[in-house]
This record gives C-alpha cells, structure tokens and sequence, in this order.
C-alpha cells in the first residue's frame, strides 16, 4: 500500500492535476504574462526605442516573441498532462476519485485556452513596430 | 402523534430564535433572506430614478438644438445616469439575488457572516443617499461616470460634486466589497453535506466568480477614489501632470475596475440563464464542465481588457493589440455557454413561460452586443466610433441584455418563492413586448447614430447632419421601453394581490431553494439535507416533506444558537458547526457612523470627521468582541462530545477564509498602488524623484524588525493554542502588543522626520501615502493583538478556544510582509534604479 | 432603391461611412465586412435557438447526447469564435499599421500642431509658422501628421471622413496620420467630454489641391505680414 502511495507521487511530481489550484494556475500564468509583456514593452521603449523603419524585425519584438512561445508550450505542457491524467488508463491510480478527475478535466481545458490565448498575439508581434 | 408535536415545537423554537425583532427593531435584522430583499427593493427605485434621469436625457435629444434644460443639468443627469445605474442598481440587485439565493441553493441556514450583510446593506443604502442628495441639491457630480482627471479635479471641477461621487461611491463599495467576501466563504465552505464543487448548482459556480471578482476588481477604484479625493481635498498632486502625477493613471487604474465590473454584472445573469434553460426544457442542463470552464475562463480574461477603453490615449499599438487580442478572446467563453444553452434546448423538451420569453430576449440582445463588442476591440475600427454614440448602443446592448433582461427572467421566476403567487402572464407579456421593441428601436439605431459621428455626451446638435430622425426615433423608442418597464413593475405589484396561489416548486426545478416555504422562513430548513447529485430535487421530490420534518442533520435547536454546517470547500463534508450571530444593531450604528464621517468630509469639518473615525470605530470593535466564547455568542459549557465541534472550538473555520479573502481584497488594492507607484515611475511625462529616497532607510529597517518580532511572537501564541496548550499565551500576546506599539511610534517617528513635500510632488505624495497605509494596518493588528490578549485574560480564548489568535495570524503575517516589500520597491529599488529617467 | 436609400442615410459631414481618405476608407471597408457576417451570425444563432425551443424533444441516450454536446460546443463555442478572431486580426492589423505615422515610401509629411483648449482649438504650422483658430487647411494627397496637445483637460481629435480619433492629454504628445483624398471641407469634433463647452468644440479641415495649398499659404502669410 505505501509502495504504491510512493511511486504515484514519485510519478507526479508538485501538486496532483485533480488539486483545485489547477483551475486557476493556468490563467494565473496567462495574467502574469500579460502583465511582464505589457509592462516589458512599455519599458524596453522608453530605454531603447527601436527605429520604426526597421518594423518588427528587432529586438524587443524577437525577445517577447521568445517569451510568449515559451509561455504558450507551458500551458499547453499543461493541458496534455492533465487531460492524460483524466484518461481510461491514468485515471484507476491517479485520480481515484470523481472529485480529482472533473478538476483535471476542466483544467485541461483552462490551460489549453490560455495557451491559444497566449500563441494569438504572437501575429501581431510579427506585424507591428513595437513603439508607436 | 409524538412525533408531529415534537417536530412543531421544533419548528416554533427554530422560528423565535431566527426570527427579526418586531416593528422598528428590524432595522437590527442580519437575515440574509431579509437583507437580500431590501438590497433589491432599494436597487429598483435606484432603477427609478436612473430611468427617469434617462428620460431626460432623450427628451433633450429628441430633436437638434433644443434648449429644454441647461447644458449643467444635462451634465449632470448623464453622469448620475450612469453611476447610478453601475454602482446603486447593478450590481447591489445582482447582490442582493445572490444573498437572497444563494444560503438556499447551497442547503445552509444563512451566510455565513450575517451581520457583514447587513452592513453592506445600510453602507450601500446611506452612500446612495448620500449620492442621490448631490441631485436635489443641484450640486450633483458632472464629469461623466468615470471621473477623467484632470476634468474632475479641483481646478476643472471646483463645485462638490466630485466628492460627492468619489466619497458616496466609495462607501458604496464597501458594501460590495462585504458581499463578495461573504459570497465567497459562504459558497465555499457553508454547502451542505455531501456538496461536492461538481455537484453545485451552477448558479453558484457563477456567483463565485463574480464575488472573487468583486474581490480582485474593486480595490483598484477604492484606491483611486481615495488617491483623487485626496489631491482635492489635501493638494496631493497624484494626477496632476506638472508635479510629476499623471491623469492615465486615474484612466488605468479607473478601467482596471471598469471591465471587470462589466463581467461582475454579467456572470450573475448568465447564471440566471443557466438555471432556467434546464428548468424550462425539463433536463439537467449539457455540458455543465463547460460552463464551468468558461465561467473561470471569464473571470481572469476579463482582467486583461482594461486598456480597450484606452485605445485612443496614445499607448504603442503593439501594446493595444495585446488587450485587442484578449478582448476577442473573451468571446469563447460567451460562445461556449450560448452553445451550451443551445444545445439544452435541442436536447431537452422545452416549456415556454413568461421567463422564457425574457430569455429569448436576452440572447438576441446580448449576442447582438456581443458581436459589436468584438468589432470595437480591432483597434482602427475602435479609433472611429470611441466615445460616439455607436458605443454607447453597444454599452446598452451588453448591460441592457446581458443583465436586465435576464434579471428580469430570474424575477419572475423566483417570485412564487418570495411571494407564493405566480404573475400574470398577459400583463408580463405586454410588458416584455413592450420594453424588447422600445430598446431595440431605441438603441439599434444609435449604432448608425455613432457611424455618423455623433460623438457622445453632447447635450444638443445642429440640424441636418443626418442626426435628427435617428435620435428622435431613438427618443420615442426610450419612451416606449419606459412604458413595458412600468408595465413589468406594475404586474410585480399587482401580484402581490391578484396573483394566484402557486404550487410547491411551481416550475418543477432541481435546485434546493423550491423545497422551501413560500415565502421561506429566516432559516430556510428545519433540518439540512445531505446532497447526493447535482439535481436532489427531481431524484427525491419528497425531500421538502423529510427535510421539513426534521429527518435532516442539524435538527435541534435546545441550545438557542442560529447554527449551519461548515463543510470541506472541495468534498463538502461537514467540519464543524458554525454559531451565526443573531439579530444585531452593530451594523446599523457603524454604517451611520461612517455615513457621519462621509458627510463630514463633505462639508470639510475635518475635525468632525476625525471624531467619526473613532466613533465608527468603536461598534466595529464591539462587533469583533461579541464572538466565539463571549456570553452573547457561544459560551464555554460542558457540551456533549459530537462528531462536529462548534467553529470557535476548531483552528480553521470559515472566519478564518474570511480573513484570508479579505487580505486578498486588501493585497489587490496594495498591488494597485504598486502599480501606480511603477506606472509614475516610467510613464508620467514630468516625473521627478529626489536623488536620495526622504525616508531614512534605517528608521525603516528598524521599524520592520520591532515589526517582524511582534508578528512572531504573536505566532508562537497562535501555535501553543492550536495545539491546545495556553499556558504563557496571555504574556505572549501582550509582549507582541508592546513590540507593536514601539514599531508604530517608529513608523511615525520616520515619517514625521522626513523632509516630503506632498502637494508638490507625486513621488513624495505616493510615499506619504503608501507610509500611512503600512500604518493603518500596524494600528489595526496591535489594536487586534490588545484585545485579544484581553479576551484571553476573561477566557474568551483558551486552550478550549484557540480560534481566534489562528483569524488574526493571517493579518499579522500580511502587515509584516507588506511592510518589507515597501521597504524594498519604495525605498531600495529606487535607489539602484537612480533618480528619474 | 434600398441601396440607394441606405446610402444616402449613410452621408453626412461627420459620417465615417461616407469616407474622403485611406484610413477611413479602410475602416468603412472593415465595418461593412463586419456588419454582414456579426448579421449572419446573429440570424443564424437566433433561428438556431428557436427551431431548438420548437422542435419535439429527442430525448437522446447519455452517449449521443455526449456527442451532440461536444459537437455545438466545439463547432459553436469554440471554432467559430476562435475563426472569426483570426480572421478579423488577419484583416485588422494590417489596417492598423497603415494608420501608424511611420515615414512614407516617398514624399515628405506635413506637420502640424493642434492644442486643445476648452473649448477651442489653436492650430499652428511650425515650418511655416502660421497659427489659426478651429480651422485647418491641408494639401490634398499629401500624408498630414497632426501633433496633438491639450494645456487644460482631455479633448480628443477627430475629423470622421478623413481618419480615428486621438487623445489630447495634458502633458503628453500624440501624433494622428491624415490624409484627404479630394478638396473640399470636412468637420471635426471633440470626442472626449471636456466640460460645457464640449457639444460646441467642433473644427474644420479644408483640403485644397497643392496649388491651392500654396496659394492659400502665400495669402495667410502675407495677410500676417
């Protein structure tokens, strides 16, 4: 009995998918990103503005374009471990009980929109200067 | 024959101890189903005389160049309009069904923190007072509901009218800032037994977003409000451009709140509709973990809007297609429940009732709103219709439709509940008729209105710019909205006398509410249920009958208290018995108080205002001491070993989430001047920093770690006592008060030394205030830690009582770490950053 | 005849749907594209909903009401938001970034400098220094950057035949991108309330031919001299 225990916590490791946090951890993610890239535009204009000629191709572009991918494969990481998590075969060990498995299963969903949430605005970084 | 007897004397007993006083003494009344009623009671006159000062509106647009009434009083009466049908309709009505409702859904006897309740209530009623009386005498706020600085500062707005708004909206807020803490506790942790999170209705699912909104949305606007009526009231220059403020930041800080709060007004609706399409189609209703899904989707996309209501202050475009981006993405969610909606009807056979049709009225509306809100989010599109009237129709059309109508479903279709009469569907019919086509014909058009360029708030036109028939058109349609409403109130009253007796649960609903009395009694069930599925009412349709005759849990009442479970926030399984406070004049006596304090610092009697403060402060202390093992609430007695201790036995009670929400709330509105302070910082055009910070950096550090040690040793106090040890406890809580007090006079000691000119900068302004607000909640927390030192001494917290210390923890915690993370972002950071860019 | 009908309704001097330069033509085109798919979409949901209330119950099995669930919940709530976001920004954003004041592939732009002041408007051409109240003349065809400032409260700019609106706000400098197609007079407005003096804070921009540019600078600077 305690073998088992072990090795399901070895197997997932921080909080399980069917943890209530899981339905606002993705979003939270979504919120903090918003936020660092708002504000990291904001201030990489004011210290070194780049010349509208150029167009998106530059640095502040490129370097929140690197964020929000990354960002955007996290959340959808996400997705795809808890919606395995809900599976035919998952859920008899990890989620045991019907509470954990209709969390997972929202939370699966909830990563995976603020993941298109996220992976959207990479359009208008490949379009738009980023200071005026 | 025992057995009915019994249950009668049950029922008699349970009635005397939740019962209101008689006459005037239900002023004292905490009830939730009491309180519920009054906050929409006193919502719909607000709803009056918010349509009245519509009506004016359009009749001075009806035709091009009228002069009916002043263009002050057209000022005036559009931004009444809309503070008043935002702030005392709005969202008090929603808050009110949701405490109305919400103790009955989730199968508990009351909220949980019934006095907070009734605070809220007379906050909210005094403040709309307070508002209302700036239009009779002729003073009233003229700016436009969202204030933009610098119109509505004292230069621009020299009259009182801005005070009264930032003042009376203020005190607004605090009552639905009480309601959404309470909301939210009281869905997590008072369900009835067995309760899963799955297996709520999905009402309350809707209204627990809307009430962690309220949370996280209201704190930005409390924070501006008190930064602006400061600059007005004490020259501190927080907007002010030339001493290095700035008027965006009211615009951020103002739409931080603002879009959220749409989606506050909103969810509530949208849970009205999600309850009774299944009801009406006769099935549980499809894809409840969608819902879900984009209930919680909602609430946090609706936080990354804000900036669409700024699109045109000049921010990078890169920047507005971020918000652009998140703008549309707030569609999904929408379109999922529409689908969903959709599918349930496909699915399921459906009834047309009167509230039906309200329904069907909401979904054209609302999509139609919907729809020209995604176009006002492309950025070049919003560039041409901001601030015309085309917006003004959409803003209608999403509130109008996304909450009135469905408002209005909801209304008729809990009134067999509250009043056991069902309305007159003709009469209704008439009604909905006439208010769907009045609002169309009214605000359909204005769209084109708006593509023609007629900007919004003008209070008058000149003839022949392709204006004229729309806004009479849209006048005659105003008026014949204003027709089908007064036929809707009308029906509402009538009802009351000429409206037949409704069955039991007249509807064939599923949800907990319809086993009740019609009209419930104060505490809603004799007995409480154990819940097994998400429909208990169509799998067991005898329980009103089992419930009623006390074959329930909780179903003694020898003991005199008001009780109901406190259960798990996730499986629902009961922890302990909650002890609710009975009727109470508290809540009366504090709101009046700072109804006082706000009309002081109305007229400028500072000095009164401060007498005030402590007036209001003493009912609230007199609140907090009336508690746990005080003689008035649950006293210490030899009581019999149960499954379930009572709260104030236990370590973690639903007072202590209370706690935990406000911080939340508190932290919200202290992230809010964070960003305020780095939004000077790097964006107000004449920001101006000294080259070293006015504070002395050691004054702080020593300040903080008087600080630190009382929050520790007041920890060790909480720590003995939630392992049921007490003994060094009362010493130990009186040390954390002195460490307290020597960090307090420290704290002020630093302030009083340092050199901070606050009505000629900004940044010495935002420091003074952000030192006071450190200070306001050391007071609190060595104020807190005296009385509870106090209580210990007359035993109200003991080895058998350890809860409180474990409430007020929480509280300390938060004070210390606020306090080192100033310390680091105003003091330190600044210093590496150097002196402005 | 509808047609026509419509779109004499759709003229005015203020009227953004009677376009007279790239942007507000671009973004009369945007609302049009818009306008006929947000009807569809509103017809088409609507009917949907009441053939649903209409049609007999199917009382379908657990399985295929699972499937029936998904597959509007799918189709409905998610493609079809999801598409018509992409589709829009597809469109939108790069209507968006003609409208941004980046220097033109070829020819120069004219500057000029508007400050709001409750309740007018001083106009001033720095390079050849002319200053006018509540009137504006601009060359036709020629990109105009007008540099926006307010001393009191926000007003907004605005001339709805010709472009968007900006903000004027105190203390800081926004730029707005112009241009007008054919002489004539075009009106502006505030947009943003400014106080009572905000229904009447209106302005003219004239657009002559380049000659007529000329001659009208010519005019204005010797009147001056």
């Amino acid at each position: 009995m305690k073998h088992t225990k072990k090795n399901a916590i070895a197997r997932q490791p921080g909080i399980s998918t069917g943890h209530p946090a899981q339905l606002v951890i993705g979003l939270t993610v979504w919120c903090v990103w918003f936020v660092v890239v708002y504000g990291s535009q904001a201030v990489a204009c004011k210290l070194a503005a780049p010349d509208p000629i150029v167009g998106a191709f530059n640095p502040i572009n490129l370097m929140l374009g690197l964020i929000t991918l990354l960002i955007a494969l996290g959340l959808a990481w996400g997705a795809k471990t808890c919606w395995r998590s809900t599976g035919s075969s998952a859920s008899a060990t990890a989620l045991n009980t019907r509470q954990a498995w209709f969390i997972a299963r929202i939370a699966a969903g909830l990563y995976a929109v603020s993941a298109i949430a996220t992976f959207i605005v990479l359009w208008p970084l490949l379009v738009l200067p980023p200071c005026v | 024959m025992t057995d009915t007897s019994e249950q009668a004397g049950l029922v008699r007993e349970l009635n005397r101890v939740w019962a209101n006083l008689p006459g005037w003494g239900s002023l004292s009344a905490v009830n939730h189903s009491t309180v519920g009623l009054r906050f929409m009671v006193t919502g719909m006159v607000f709803f009056l005389i918010g349509g009245m000062l519509a009506m004016l509106v359009r009749t001075q647009l009806a035709l091009p160049e009228q002069n009916l009434i002043s263009v002050e009083l057209y000022n005036q009466a559009f931004t009444m309009h809309g503070t008043v049908m935002m702030f005392l309709f709005a969202i008090p009505v929603l808050e009110g069904l949701a405490m109305y409702l919400i103790p009955k859904l989730i199968g508990a006897r009351d909220l949980v923190f019934p006095r907070i309740s009734s605070l809220g209530y007379y906050c909210y009623l005094f403040g709309g007072i307070i508002i209302m009386s700036s239009l009779f005498l002729g003073v009233a706020p003229d700016s436009g509901w969202f204030m933009y600085t610098p119109l509505s500062s004292n230069t621009f707005s020299p009259g009182p009218g801005s005070d009264f708004w930032l003042l009376g909206i203020t005190f607004v807020e605090v009552s639905a800032m009480a309601a959404g803490i309470e909301l939210t506790v009281s869905i997590l942790r008072t369900r009835a037994p067995g309760m899963t999170l799955s297996q709520m209705p999905i009402f309350c699912w809707y209204i627990l977003a809307m009430a962690l909104m309220i949370v996280f949305g209201f704190p930005p606007l409390i924070l501006a409000s008190i930064l602006l009526e400061l600059e007005r009231a004490a020259g501190m220059p927080f907007f002010d451009v030339t001493a290095g403020g700035d008027p965006l930041l009211w615009q951020h800080l103002f739409w931080l709140f603002g879009h959220p709060e749409v989606y506050i007004i909103f969810l509530p609706a949208a849970g009205i509709v999600s309850t009774l399409i299944p009801v009406f189609s006769g099935r549980p209703l499809v894809g409840y973990r969608w819902v879900v899904l984009s209930i919680i989707l909602t609430g946090f996309i609706s936080f990354g809007l804000w900036v669409h209501h700024m699109f045109t202050v000049g921010i990078p475009q890169l920047a507005q297609a971020f918000f652009s981006v998140a703008s549309m993405m707030v569609a999904v969610p929408t379109a999922i429940q529409v689908f969903v909606w959709l599918a349930t009807l496909w699915m399921g056979k459906v009834v047309f009732r009167l509230p039906m049709l309200w329904i069907m009225g909401f979904l054209v509306i609302f999509v139609c709103g919907g729809l020209t809100g995604v176009m006002l989010a492309l950025v070049p599109f919003n560039w041409q219709v901001h601030d015309t009237h085309f917006v003004v129709a959409h803003m209608h059309y999403v509130l109008v439709g996304g909450m009135f109508f469905p408002l209005m479903a909801g209304l008729y279709y809990w009134l067999p509940l509250v009043s056991g009469r069902m309305p007159s569907q003709r009469i209704g019919q008439w009604g909905f008729w006439l208010t769907f086509i009045g609002f169309n014909i009214t605000f359909l058009l204005m769209h084109l209105t708006g593509l023609l360029g007629m900007p919004r708030r003008i209070y008058t036109y000149e003839a022949g710019l392709g204006w004229d028939w729309l806004n009479l058109l849209s006048s005659v349609g105003g008026f014949i909205m204003a027709a089908g409403v007064a036929l809707v109130l009308l029906d509402l009253l009538m009802h009351y006398h000429f409206g037949r007796k409704a069955s039991r649960n007249p509807w064939h609903a599923d949800t907990l509410e319809w086993v009740l009395e019609q009209p419930p009694a104060p505490y809603n069930f004799v007995s409480l249920p154990r819940i097994q599925s998400r429909h208990p009412v169509w799998d067991n349709p005898e329980l009103g009958e089992r419930l009623q005759a006390g074959e329930g849990s909780l179903a003694s009442i020898e003991h005199g208290r008001r009780e109901t479970w406190g259960t798990d926030a996730v499986t629902g399984e009961p922890s302990e018995i909650c002890q609710l406070p009975t009727n109470s004049w508290l809540p009366l006596l504090a709101a009046g108080t700072l109804a006082l304090l706000c009309i002081s610092l109305l007229l400028g009697w500072y000095l009164l205002a401060l007498v005030c403060v402590v007036l209001a402060a003493l009912p609230l202390f007199r609140w907090s001491w009336e508690n746990g093992g005080h003689p008035t609430a649950a006293p210490l007695t030899q009581e019999p070993p149960g499954e379930c201790l009572l709260e104030s036995r236990t370590t973690d009670g639903p007072g202590r989430w209370g706690m935990i929400i406000t911080l939340l709330a508190d932290g919200t509105l202290y992230l809010s001047l964070l960003f305020g302070w780095f939004y000077l910082w790097t964006a107000s055009p004449q920001w101006s920093a000294p080259d070293a910070g006015p504070l002395s950096i050691w004054g702080l550090a020593l300040s903080g770690i008087l600080l630190t040690l009382a929050s520790l040793r007041f920890r060790q106090q909480a720590r003995r006592l939630a392992r049921r040890v007490d003994t060094g406890v009362l010493a130990g809580l009186w040390q954390a008060t002195g460490l307290g007090v020597l960090h307090i006079l420290s704290l002020i000691f630093v302030l009083w030394t340092a050199p901070l000119a606050i009505t000629e900068s900004a940044h010495d302004a935002v420091l003074f205030f952000m030192v006071l607000f450190l200070l306001f909640h050391s007071v609190l927390a060595v104020i807190i830690t005296a009385l509870q030192a106090w209580r210990t001494r007359l035993g109200y917290v003991s080895a058998h009582l350890p809860y409180e210390p474990q409430v007020v923890w929480p509280f300390w915690l938060y004070t210390t770490g606020i306090f080192w993370v100033s310390l680091a972002l105003f003091a330190l950071l600044p210093m590496a950053w150097g002196p402005s860019p | 005849m509808v047609i026509c009908l419509l779109l004499s309704a759709c003229r005015g001097p203020f009227s953004t749907l009677d376009p007279a330069g790239p942007s507000a033509r671009d973004v009369a085109g945007l609302w049009w594209a818009m306008f006929g798919f947000a009807t569809l979409v509103l017809m088409v949901v609507t009917a949907l909903w009441v053939y649903a209330i209409r049609r007999p119950a199917s009382h379908p099995d657990q399985q295929s009401a699972q499937v029936m669930q998904n597959r509007w919940v799918i189709w409905g709530g998610l493609a079809l938001p999801l598409g018509s976001i992409a589709l829009l920004l597809a469109f939108g954003i790069p209507v968006g970034h003609r409208m941004l004041p980046l220097p033109p592939e070829t020819g120069a732009v004219l500057q000029i400098e508007v400050t709001g002041h409750q309740w007018w408007w001083a106009v001033y051409y720095p390079e050849q220094n002319i200053g006018l109240t509540d009137e504006v003349h601009i060359p036709v065809g020629t990109p105009v950057d007008v540099v926006l400032r307010s001393t009191d409260v926000i007003h907004s700019f605005w001339v709805p035949r010709l472009g968007g609106k900006m903000d004027m706000i105190p203390g800081r400098i926004n730029v707005l991108r112009l241009q007008a197609d054919e002489p004539g007079v075009y009106r502006g407005s505030c947009t943003e309330f400014c106080g009572i003096g905000h229904a009447h804070m209106q302005f003219t921009i004239t657009a002559h031919s380049a000659n007529d540019f000329l001659t009208w600078q010519q005019q204005v600077q010797e009147g001056a001299e």
